[in-house]
């Protein structure tokens, strides 16, 4: 599928390996500007792969690396260190938050704005977050780690938002959460979309991701198996490319 | 008053004084090796020496310019930012878990090699300091060095000490507040909570790790001037601040400035204490048992949760 622009994200014949071990299969994907894209798939299908490749966390010499080339608005992105991506404007929002626990709220928070072409506009994008999150606010001087996985999932997505992205990846974005906080979040990256910033998300609730995504892709085994619009795409075909059945 | 009570008064008091101003003089000669510990999870087996070559460094600087020893910390603290940052680039940013896991070999390895490198380079420095002055005691002449400040007619603490201690006070301030307030600071934090990740955040390891070992190294540049201050010293004497350094951190914990300094002052308390009742022989003994102790009961160090 041949989004209507110049993709924004351009991936070609990707494979990445844990040592030996390669974990996703030549993958060739391309994602336009503006554009949701939900990746389904099983757990080990490699969709948390996928997304650390796109960010450099698989340059790590023997112990993980890629092969093939991955694009970012016309630049190699394969190449670069994991700070350099970020720079470029493309960050990951992990599985698991991953925050730094014994910091407050607004320390999270500006460690997103390290960059030095960041630090000038720190202040106004933390105001942002903050008026998308209230609830920040009020909490910017608590320490995270006691904060619920809702509050927690706010924090990790302000904190990807300082570095004022043109594409985010979110890493199992629901998991673990209560569905009403779930309905909240949704609704939150409705509103960063709604701001132009382009999104992956990686969820394991396939009606939600049908629900939100204009794009989806489904990943199996390592590698991609099923991709199209969600309108164009049954549901039944889904699933069998989810479980690996024929359909 | 009863002439026994008012001694064993005096005893007390002395000792919880003298103690104090001693802590504040151990927890500077401690920070630097609990920043490389709490940040890059780098045991510096060459942390003592690093102190002994800034006492060196600062008396080859009095002997090319007639001032006061504390103008040496001008000179001191900029050159060992420099070294502290070129050796963690240049050296042990090779060496850590995360350069292990590059090059494919397990994470242990990546534990134990920088243990092998910093013991190395203490037998480096000092075998370097060894053949650049020689192994006369060398000290850093001050007139200080026999002033007190009389609190009492029995009661008096040694200016310099005093000195030592406002120094450490600032000293442990600056750093503590340069971590919590600037973007450097947070990357340090970051960096050592979760490195991966800081790197999502821009911030580059290496880059970060650099300046937390050139701060480390700075502080021991402070350190090291002091013990000179204090007493004479030679080549080889750095162990024995490495395992003062060690006790402090064993007794104050890794998670802040205000733990060295409480460390510290625990340690210099009961040395003192010990030295009053046991006689001069027990001051080193004392500190050591009170480390095993702690060690045996409360491995997680006095004030972790």
């Amino acid at each position: 599928m041949t989004p209507a622009s110049a993709p924004l994200l351009r991936i070609a014949g990707l494979s990445a390996y844990y040592g030996e071990l390669r974990a996703i299969y030549d993958i060739a994907l391309e994602i336009g500007e503006g554009d949701i894209l939900a990746v389904i798939g099983a757990n080990g299908a490699g969709k948390s792969t996928l997304l650390k490749s796109v960010v450099g966390l698989m340059n790590r010499g023997q112990a993980a690396h890629i092969r093939g080339r991955i694009e970012f608005g016309g630049k190699r992105l394969d190449v670069l260190t994991t700070e350099q991506i970020v720079d470029a404007g493309v960050t990951l929002v992990p599985e698991g938050r991953r925050l730094f626990p014994r910091m407050t709220v607004e320390d999270n928070l500006r460690a997103g704005a390290f960059l030095p072409r960041l630090r000038a506009g720190a202040d106004r994008r933390l105001a942002e977050v903050f008026e998308l999150f209230p609830k920040l606010r009020d909490r910017r001087t608590q320490v995270v780690a006691q904060m619920s996985g809702g509050e927690q999932q706010m924090v990790a997505i302000g904190r990807a938002l300082m570095s004022s992205p043109k594409l985010i990846l979110f890493d199992e974005l629901s998991l673990g959460l209560a569905p009403a906080v779930v309905d909240d979040i949704y609704r939150k990256v409705a509103d960063i979309h709604a701001r132009g910033v382009t999104c992956v998300i990686i969820e394991q609730d396939m009606k939600r991701a049908l629900e939100v995504a204009n794009h989806v892709c489904v990943m199996l085994e390592g590698a991609l198996v099923l991709e199209g619009r969600p309108g164009e795409l049954s549901e039944d075909a889904i699933t069998a490319a989810y479980f690996g059945s024929e359909r | 008053m009863n002439e026994e009570l008012y001694w064993m008064f005096i005893d007390v008091a002395n000792g919880l004084l003298s103690g104090s101003m001693l802590g504040g003089y151990y927890a500077v000669i401690a920070i630097g090796l609990a920043l490389n510990f709490g940040v890059m999870r780098l045991v510096n087996l060459a942390h003592g020496d690093w102190l002994i070559l800034a006492a060196y460094l600062a008396v080859a600087f009095l002997s090319m310019a007639n001032v006061s020893p504390f103008w040496t910390l001008a000179l001191v603290i900029p050159v060992m930012y420099v070294i502290g940052y070129l050796i963690q680039r240049l050296l042990l940013n090779r060496v850590s878990v995360q350069a292990a896991e590059r090059k494919g070999m397990s994470p242990s390895f990546g534990l134990m090699s920088p243990l092998l490198v910093t013991f190395g380079m203490s037998i480096v420095i000092g075998q370097g300091l060894l053949a650049i002055f020689d192994s006369n005691a060398a000290a850093i002449r001050n007139d200080l060095s026999f002033a007190a400040i009389r609190l009492g007619e029995d009661l008096s603490i040694s200016t310099l000490r005093l000195i030592f201690f406002g120094i450490a006070l600032v000293m442990l301030a600056v750093v503590q507040t340069f971590l919590n307030t600037t973007h450097m600071g947070r990357a340090i934090r970051a960096a050592s909570d979760d490195p991966e990740i800081a790197a999502l955040m821009g911030m580059s390891s290496n880059k970060v790790y650099a300046v937390a070992s050139g701060i480390s190294l700075a502080t021991a540049g402070v350190a090291g001037v002091m013990i000179g201050m204090s007493r004479s010293f030679q080549p080889f004497d750095g162990p024995t601040f490495l395992l003062i350094a060690f006790g402090v951190v064993i007794l104050g914990g890794l998670g802040s400035m205000v733990g060295a300094l409480v460390g510290g002052v625990i340690l210099g308390i009961v040395q003192v204490l010990a030295g009053t009742y046991f006689g001069p022989s027990a001051q080193l003994v004392s500190g050591y048992i009170l480390i095993l102790l702690v060690l045996a009961l409360r491995p997680q160090g006095l004030f972790s949760r």
